[in-house]
């Protein structure tokens, strides 16, 4: 077995274990760090791809932000785990069982007879100057300079979105809170004194 | 002069049309006065011009005149219109129509003075004596069928006058009801001339009816019938039901729960007498139909007769007169059968005098008993009402037909007539009408006698406030009295025997049909017929049926109660009116109640309620159930995409 | 030698293995947000397999653009997930049944 099908089976093997691991964990902690496991393993398949810049922005940004903001937010809540296994078990099968039933039909779709070897042969090494974040640059800035834009937007956007939706602090308008309104209580209004 | 004459017709038609809307919306504004004022004055107008039209066309014998006033509808080739016909027929129609419609409306203002609704009455006759005049003045079907139909709905509306009485409603119903049953026939009628003649106006019809004789038309089971006797027989099932012949006679009776005066203008002089005067006016088709002649003989004769007998057991004074108008409109459909024509309206003229005298006169006894209707509790009222005495006195002798009055002349030449006729059912309708001479005699001076003789049976107030009538009562009495003594003698001849006679271009006898040809060669004029009434029969029946009268009633006031014991089951037939109202209650409404019942319960309620509320419901139930999948679980919104995308797999590849 | 095939292969399983987890979980809503992210990594891993073998670099450039969006989906995510979190105290889906019909 060649050096490469090495590599790939066994960051496969990772990448589908820990994927599984994220779905069956029981704890929400646990179920993020197999995610990073996951992500890690990909980038390493990615590697092999050739495409080195993408699997390091997978780590760096994926892994260091993303999966970071995750921990962030399930330590922040405190979630207990939760006791709902048997409905767990008892949905698996079927679920399985349909779950399987696509993916064997995507198999029939992209498997080795519709992507034979023979037609889709891999690419040979890149010489060793190729700049794949030099070859992504070439095209990103001059071609797609205007769907990276938007993809700039969409950042904004969504750092906008977040922070609108969660701020709690003090407001400086004088709309009315109705959420907050109905949610007072006699305790809140009412000091008995004698 | 025909420009004229065309302006004057339409006055004549529309003053009482206007007369009547101005009563009927302003009649709060101009008050009682007011009402009466501009009625009065606008039939005024129309008797005027009548009487010109008849000094026109009957007594200078001008030719007549057919005009269109109004083209109303064209459907293709047929064209409807709004026309007049002025000629003979329709003028001495129209003079009969507005003089009794013109004392009718003064007697009014006697009769109806302490009614509230007293504008609204008045308003009623004038609409009525518009309706009734665009019958007679009209000149194709479709105008007589809006006559027609207009005087049945005026009908319906002065009869449920005193709409707070629940016999007074029933009663209208009843009218309108019956009288929409001899519509539908007369409405085939009119759909059977339009079909073989493709044209409504009587001068087409007509001018084309010879050449249709011998055409027949099947209807049922390859039966072939003679399309002119269908449609005269259809046209008359009209005539019965506005003329009340017998089996369409119930209404009139319980047409008496309206206002006495409007019992003398519709019920007696002009709205039952429409059916004759169709006849009349269509008698060129009529003399094409040998059975159909027939047929109107027997129906007359049979109702001049046993509806008459009927008068003999009533109690109410206005039953009584009723049953009367019931028995002499069979006369006059009787002699329409024979094809005596002109003798029919002769009679119709005279029979509208003399009817709406006694029609009146009882209103005015009825005045007098503070409107106690019934001769049981009447009597000796002769010493109180001279006026009233008199004038009812000349219309009794009228209606039984004694001569010198109106009602020999013309109730003899009709017997007459009818037995010169050549129809199968001659006999049986002289022997009918030559009865019923007897039987008129008997039931009218009964009335009379309980009424105005014998000793009185009211109670001491009632008796202590009697008193003649007031003037506007009364005079129209008198003038009433007039024709019905004097018409007779003098117009017999110029109506019926004249060289010329004044009916001639407006009704067609055929010359098979001889029965007036062979009365005019024995007539000799009018006192000779006088004279030679001692020897016929009717004028013995007559004194007769008197006699008995004064015999029961007067000098034996025992009698009558021994007659009812000795032929009770007699007495009680007659009570029942030979069971018709029961009959119709039973077959015909029980009937129709239940096919009501039945079309609403089983394809009204279950059919399309069903339907539609199952409609209705088969969605909630489908949806109650569909709504479950909507669990609000998003795990189940992706259990249902992953579905899909699987679903749309299998179809992308193996689809 | 590798073939296009199985990365794609693995790509399709990964996938279904993330779908699974969407519809199996029961338990609280940043399973399913994790889950996402693994949907979007299988896609991610057929873009970059397909710029390798065609050489193409057209699907490295899309895998970024869809990293960024899902970067900023998770972004929004979570805030969402915190704000139901201070509504209902818990994030246990069963208790997110308000759409139901």
């Amino acid at each position: 077995m060649a050096m490469t099908q090495i590599i790939f089976y066994s960051f496969a093997a990772i990448l589908l274990f820990s994927a599984t691991m994220v779905v069956s964990a029981r704890n929400p902690v646990r179920a993020a760090l197999f995610l990073v496991l996951a992500f890690i393993a990909s980038a390493g398949l990615w590697l092999q791809l050739q495409a080195e810049f993408l699997g390091l922005v997978l780590v760096l940004v994926y892994v260091g932000a993303v999966m970071t903001l995750f921990l962030f937010v399930v330590m922040m809540l405190n979630i207990n785990a939760s006791e709902q296994q048997q409905r767990f078990v008892f949905y698996l099968p079927l679920v399985a069982l349909i779950v399987a039933l696509v993916v064997m039909l995507m198999f029939k779709v992209i498997g080795p007879t519709s992507f034979p070897t023979s037609e889709f042969f891999a690419p040979g090494m890149r010489a060793s100057d190729y700049s794949n974040v030099e070859a992504i640059g070439a095209v990103l800035y001059t071609d797609y300079l205007y769907p990276f834009e938007i993809a700039g937007v969409i950042l904004l956007a969504a750092i906008v979105a977040a922070i609108s939706l969660s701020f709690r602090g003090r407001r400086r308008d004088k709309t009315e809170q109705v959420a907050e309104q109905v949610r007072v209580k006699k305790a809140d209004r009412l000091r008995i004194i004698k | 002069m025909e420009q004229t004459l065309q302006m004057m017709s339409l006055g004549l038609v529309l003053a009482p049309l206007l007369a009547s809307v101005v009563a009927g919306f302003a009649g709060d504004w101009i008050g009682r006065r007011g009402a009466h004022s501009v009625t009065i004055f606008c039939v005024a107008i129309s008797f005027c011009l009548s009487i010109y039209f008849v000094n026109h066309f009957v007594l200078a014998a001008a030719a007549p005149i057919n005009f269109t006033v109004y083209h109303w509808l064209v459907i293709q080739s047929l064209q409807l219109n709004v026309g007049f016909l002025l000629d003979a027929l329709s003028s001495m129609m129209a003079v009969v129509v507005c003089f009794v419609s013109l004392l009718v409306h003064i007697y009014s203002i006697g009769y109806m003075h302490d009614d509230p609704a007293y504008q609204r009455f008045f308003s009623y006759i004038s609409l009525f004596t518009f309706m009734m005049l665009m019958l007679v003045f009209a000149n194709n079907f479709m105008q007589l069928f809006f006559g027609w139909e207009g005087v049945g709905l005026v009908s319906y509306l002065l009869i449920g006058f005193y709409y707070q009485r629940d016999s007074a409603t029933l009663g209208s119903f009843k009218a309108f009801m019956v009288n929409r049953i001899g519509d539908f026939g007369f409405l085939l009628g009119i759909a059977a001339v339009l079909a073989s003649f493709s044209s409504l106006d009587y001068a087409a019809v007509f001018a084309k009816a010879a050449s249709l004789q011998q055409q027949t038309v099947t209807i049922w089971y390859g039966h072939e019938w003679s399309l002119m006797t269908v449609i005269c027989l259809l046209l008359f099932i009209g005539a019965m039901g506005k003329s009340a012949q017998v089996p369409l006679h119930v209404w009139l009776p319980e047409s008496m729960e309206g206002p006495t005066p409007i019992s003398a203008l519709i019920h007696a002089a002009t709205m039952v007498t429409a059916g004759i005067y169709m006849v009349s006016r269509l008698s060129p088709l009529y003399e094409l139909s040998n059975t159909a002649l027939n047929v109107i003989m027997i129906i007359g004769a049979t109702g001049a007769l046993f509806l008459g007998l009927l008068g003999i057991v009533q109690n109410d004074v206005k039953r009584v007169v009723a049953y009367s108008t019931l028995s002499q409109l069979g006369y006059m459909v009787c002699g329409l059968g024979a094809s005596a024509y002109a003798v029919s309206m002769f009679h119709l003229i005279t029979h509208a005098c003399f009817k709406a005298l006694l029609f009146l006169g009882a209103g005015s006894v009825i005045i007098a008993m503070h409107h106690d209707q019934d001769i049981r509790h009447m009597g000796g009222l002769r010493r109180y009402m001279p006026v009233t005495y008199w004038t009812v006195l000349i219309g009794s002798l009228a209606l039984a037909g004694l001569p010198p009055f109106s009602g020999f002349f013309s109730k003899d030449l009709l017997i007459v007539a009818v037995s010169a006729s050549g129809l199968p059912a001659t006999g049986y309708a002289t022997a009918c009408l030559t009865l019923g001479v007897f039987v008129t005699a008997l039931y009218t001076f009964r009335a009379f006698f309980l009424t105005f003789h014998t000793t009185p049976r009211m109670d001491e107030t009632t008796r202590s406030h009697l008193h003649e009538s007031p003037a506007v009562v009364w005079l129209p009495l008198v003038i009433l009295a007039i024709p019905s003594a004097l018409l007779g003698i003098v117009m017999v001849s110029p109506v019926l025997f004249a060289s010329q006679t004044l009916f001639v271009n407006t009704i067609h006898v055929a010359a098979h049909h001889s029965a007036m040809a062979e009365l005019a060669t024995e007539y000799h004029g009018a006192f000779k017929l006088m004279l030679h009434a001692f020897v016929t029969v009717p004028f013995w029946l007559a004194l007769a049926g008197i006699l008995v009268a004064w015999l029961c009633y007067e000098k034996y006031p025992a009698s009558p109660a021994w007659l009812i014991k000795r032929f009770n089951w007699v007495y009680r037939l007659l009570l029942a009116k030979y069971g018709f109202d029961q009959f119709n209650q039973t077959f015909v409404v029980g009937s129709t109640r239940t096919l009501g019942r039945f079309l609403y319960q089983v394809t009204d309620v279950s059919l399309i309620d069903g339907f539609v509320n199952g409609v209705a419901a088969v969605t909630g139930l489908v949806s109650s159930v569909v709504r479950r999948i909507q669990t609000g679980f998003i795990y189940h919104y992706t259990l249902a995409m992953l579905l899909g995308l699987a679903g749309f797999l299998i179809w992308l590849l193996w689809g | 030698m590798v073939s296009l095939a199985n990365y794609l292969m693995l790509s399709a399983v990964l996938f279904g293995i993330s779908v699974a987890g969407i519809v199996i979980n029961r338990r609280n809503i940043v399973i399913i947000l994790m889950c996402i992210e693994l949907l979007l990594l299988a896609v991610n891993t057929n873009f970059v397999a397909f710029a390798s073998f065609w050489d193409d670099i057209q699907g490295q450039i899309f895998v970024l653009f869809v990293l960024t969006v899902a970067a900023a989906e998770a972004a929004i995510g979570l805030a969402i997930l915190v704000v139901i979190f201070r509504q209902h105290h818990s994030i246990a889906i069963d208790e997110l049944s308000q759409l139901k019909g």
